[in-house]
């Protein structure tokens, strides 16, 4: 693939000065160390060759311009979504784009909707509106820590706060400034009409904005994104229930979720997993490893937490109480145990802390980790869980897994949490062997992934899904003929992702 | 574990988050006065100044794992980003992979001088003069001078005690009044000690900046002067925390003495009922805590408890509370002084701004140190206070170095810059002190 671009010459270099000032391009080797990544959202990473940090929409353009003169591959990236650098660049380099110093917010309450650049973290975002809009929340990814950014995670269609109500944060996007990988800046939605505010996302035409969206940075640079605000109601809690099967956890949430306009619409976070996966947050030598140990301190083996937000004590009750009747309705009928948990006021506290840091200790285990994700239908999620904690421990790797509820339980994200020793050799082959055989045997049973990853998961799914890769790779031919945005994402071209035959040649 | 190899593990369970560019990480409804100090914050003062990743701790981690892996090659480039960081460990307190940045950071350092990178320019001089046995101090003063600054008081010098002052070159060469004070309160609590005439550099400049062969000797002369006594007390944080944290990693073996700070030790004596700060001292003060001395020995506190423990599940949350223990100490003097009035600023105890001066940044990033200084003096003056105080000469030398630049900024542009720091009083605690008692 290498052989379809060309390095990055101090001529290129010069010309990146020229359009972001001296101060803010670098091909010092350290620096570019410095902006890699493997982990938590995937293992491959190479080194740029160039960071260049544009302060506007006007500066990405020109870079985007300048690297089709030179096909010259760039990787745009500023906080990512859960996991901090979500998009490091892979192969073969080129140009990175740390847009971290395109930071401006703006906020409108009256059509609540907000305004975010890509470099906008969750943290400052947080702050901003605890201060200043105290009656709203950011729609910042739950579970990330504080320098995932806002705009990263909607683009990818990540995890929010009300994501049980709203669906995935992409879902709540009314409008994207764009910079074509061509240069050319457009909007999409009511934003379309010069002057218009973004109050309407399908727009003035046929919306493109779903080619953008999950696109890892493929399709165009996303330079703008109008994104609606939610309500924040201060009667919060969680409440958590415990099972001994996936089933214990899954069925009675879907009960729960399908509770549209009712309860429902007030359990804006439903989400669970299994002890390990509080086990596995600590060092493998330094914790307990038999579930009595946890059985003691209150931990079920599975166990599902609904996250409530309400206008008042009485809404609060009355959803508690919803959630409560519908617990016990099933044991009956089920003849199941599901005790509730009986929280402690500061696990309720962490729990309800946004942005937080709970995804991030699971490299105390060994020494790295890394996030699976995967969506199926709800009921279906159990099955998965299933399989994947099988497959986990015959590769060795302790089966802790993480479930949370899409849209009323419309949909499950699916998430084992590999944790492993970064520094043992051969173990990325293993992990890419763990992932090939699930990957495979989950996209027989019609599940996919939440993020395809680049090796794996992507070349994957599109050697079933053939149609759509082709109509992917047309799309993106149109939009960057010379294919310079991040290279290999979405498995484009395929010979850098894959010696199996292309789709394109059936 | 001292050397980087030693720690790649640990560099190992990096992922790159970045919640260490975050004072209160955790903390995301933490209240504050304004906007500007609300919630989360940047602290990291390096990152914060040059803005690009390899400045801020998280970058370091991913420079620091391709050294290690043979693919970035020792540098004088590497050696200066690696470098411009104060090794003030706000980073290190949010990281909840419990990585020891800065272990990892000034094992870097000395990893890329020993495979043949001389040290920065100004560092160098330092190590120099350290490892020159005429001096071994990083000031150029000739090491007879040592006990100069006691005047007529010769006295306490080698005299029969358990108890030392380790005085430190700083408090011996450049802020003798600092000595003088921490003197005149031991005297004045009546305590038996000794100045050692023959005490050398703590090593502290030059183990930050990765000069380990010269920091080993000084440390092994230190710890042989030194092994009689009961209990060695110290003035200067960056002292303390080299004897209290770094020796025994370095040496291998635990202290043969106790050590305590002069401010920890006038806490004891507090505790034990015998001390009472009668004169009352009628000013709004707010505190900075030193990184050396409060945040590095809390996090030090923090994991000598879990390396102890077969259950961090259960330890994790005791373990926190010794090290917030160990950060109230200075509030708890403060405290006992009648008519003072303590105002913190946002930033405080583990989540501290660091003053600029540290991990070798005052002498080759000057710059660096006084954007550091601006920028707590800011949060200082947001405080209403009329007294910064604290306890380490580099954190008084640079902010009395921020004042000064931002006084020659209200000359230069004849703005009032007292929202930002520029009327604030630098006041350090053992001077204080000494006049109380």
């Amino acid at each position: 693939m290498t052989q379809m671009y060309n390095k990055v010459t101090d001529e290129v270099v010069k010309k990146l000065v020229a359009i972001c000032g001296d101060q803010y391009v670098t091909t010092s080797e350290p620096l570019r160390h410095s902006y890699m990544a493997r982990g938590i959202m995937g293992n491959e990473a190479v080194l740029p060759e160039c960071i260049v940090r544009p302060a506007n929409a006007e500066e990405v353009s020109k870079i985007l311009v300048l690297a089709n003169e030179n096909l010259s591959p760039v990787t745009p990236a500023a906080g990512g979504l859960s996991g901090g650098f979500a998009l490091p660049a892979i192969e073969p380099g080129g140009i990175y784009m740390d847009m971290t110093r395109m930071d401006k917010m703006t906020v409108d309450t009256e059509n609540r909707v907000m305004v975010v650049e890509p470099g906008v973290k969750s943290g400052d975002a947080w702050r901003i509106f605890k201060t200043k809009y105290p009656d709203w929340a950011p729609p910042i990814p739950d579970g990330a820590p504080p320098a995932a950014t806002v705009l990263g995670d909607a683009i990818e269609r990540g995890f929010s706060l009300v994501t049980g109500v709203y669906g995935p944060q992409a879902d709540m996007i009314m409008g994207m400034e764009v910079v074509l990988p061509t240069g050319e800046i457009f909007h999409t939605g009511s934003w379309a009409l010069p002057g218009a505010k973004p109050f309407y996302r399908w727009g003035i035409g046929p919306n493109p904005d779903g080619l953008f969206l999950g696109s890892q940075g493929s399709m165009g640079i996303i330079t703008k994104c109008a994104i609606k605000m939610v309500p924040h109601p201060h009667y919060k809690t969680v409440v958590a229930y415990g099972g001994e099967t996936w089933d214990d956890i899954i069925r009675p949430a879907w009960e729960i979720s399908k509770h549209e306009m009712g309860i429902a619409e007030r359990t804006v976070m439903v989400q669970g997993g299994n002890y390990e996966l509080v086990m596995t947050r600590w060092p493998k030598e330094n914790v307990p490893v038999d579930y009595e140990f946890y059985k003691k301190i209150g931990v079920d083996q599975k166990w599902m937490n609904y996250e409530c937000w309400a206008w008042s004590k009485e809404e609060l009750d009355e959803t508690l109480q919803g959630i409560d009747k519908i617990y016990k309705d099933y044991e009956v009928r089920e003849k199941r145990t599901l005790p509730q948990q009986d929280l402690h006021p500061k696990q309720v506290a962490s729990r309800l802390k946004k942005p937080n840091k709970i995804a991030i200790p699971y490299s105390l285990w060994q020494a790295g980790f890394l996030f699976i994700t995967w969506y199926c239908p709800w009921l279906e999620s159990g099955e998965m869980m299933e399989e994947y904690c099988t497959a986990m421990e015959n590769y060795g790797f302790p089966p802790t897994m993480w479930v949370a509820s899409i849209d009323h339980a419309r949909q499950a994200i699916v998430m084992p949490i590999l944790c492993y020793d970064s520094t043992e050799p051969g173990i990325f082959d293993k992990i890419r062997e763990f992932n090939l055989e699930t990957t495979k045997s989950f996209l027989k049973k019609g599940w996919i992934n939440y993020r395809p990853d680049t090796f794996v998961h992507a070349p994957e799914t599109f050697s079933k899904a053939k149609e759509y890769y082709k109509m992917l790779v047309k799309f993106r031919k149109v939009l960057d003929p010379n294919l310079i945005l991040h290279p290999g994402r979405l498995a484009i071209p395929w010979e850098s992702v894959s010696d199996e035959p292309s789709p394109l040649q059936e | 574990m001292t050397s980087l190899e030693e720690l790649r593990k640990i560099n190992a369970r990096c992922i790159h988050c970045r919640a260490c560019q975050y004072a209160y990480s955790g903390e995301p409804d933490r209240e504050g006065e304004d906007e500007t100090y609300t919630g989360m914050l940047q602290g990291c003062p390096a990152g914060l100044y040059y803005g690009w990743e390899g400045y801020f701790n998280s970058g370091k981690q991913w420079m620091a794992r391709a050294f290690l892996n043979n693919e970035l090659p020792a540098s004088k480039e590497l050696l200066e980003v690696t470098e411009a960081c104060t090794t003030c460990g706000m980073c290190e307190t949010q990281c909840p992979n419990y990585i020891d940045t800065v272990h990892v950071t000034e094992a870097l350092r000395a990893a890329i001088i020993e495979a043949g990178v001389e040290p920065l320019d100004k560092h160098k001089i330092f190590g120099e003069r350290v490892r020159n046995e005429e001096l071994r101090n990083p000031y150029k003063e000739p090491r007879e001078e040592r006990t100069k600054w006691l005047g007529d008081n010769i006295d306490v010098i080698d005299k029969d005690a358990k108890i030392a002052y380790y005085v430190g070159c700083t408090a011996a060469y450049r802020q003798q009044q600092i000595a003088d004070h921490t003197v005149s309160i031991l005297e004045k609590m009546g305590v038996d000690f000794t100045v050692v005439s023959d005490e050398v550099c703590c090593g502290s400049p030059i183990l930050r900046t990765g000069q380990r062969d010269a920091f080993k000797e000084v440390m092994k002369e230190n710890l042989d002067l030194f092994k009689d006594y009961d209990l060695v007390l110290f003035s200067c944080a960056g002292c303390y925390k080299t004897f209290r944290n770094d020796y025994p990693s370095h040496s291998g073996e635990p202290l043969p003495f106790k050590v305590r700070h002069a401010v920890e030790y006038a806490y004891d004596l507090l505790e034990e009922g015998k001390l009472d700060i009668k004169k009352e001292y009628p000013k709004k003060v707010t505190w900075h805590d030193p990184c050396h001395s409060i945040r590095h020995v809390g996090i030090a506190i923090e994991k000598e408890i879990l390396a102890d423990s077969k259950n961090w599940l259960l330890d994790s949350r005791k373990a926190q509370k010794a090290k917030e223990a160990h950060y109230e100490i200075p509030r708890i003097v403060l405290n006992s002084i009648p008519g003072l009035e303590l105002v913190e600023m946002y930033r405080n105890r583990g989540n501290s701004f660091c003053c600029g001066a540290g991990g070798g940044v005052k002498a080759q990033f000057p710059d660096l140190a006084v954007f550091a200084s601006k920028e707590r003096l800011k949060e200082a003056a947001a405080t209403g206070a009329e007294v910064l105080m604290t306890s380490c000469p580099f954190c008084v030398t640079n902010f009395n170095d921020g004042i000064k630049a931002l006084k020659k900024e209200e000359e230069e542009t004849g703005k009032d810059l007292s929202d930002v720091g520029s009327k604030l009083v630098v006041v350090e605690l053992l001077e204080l002190l000494d006049e109380l008692l």
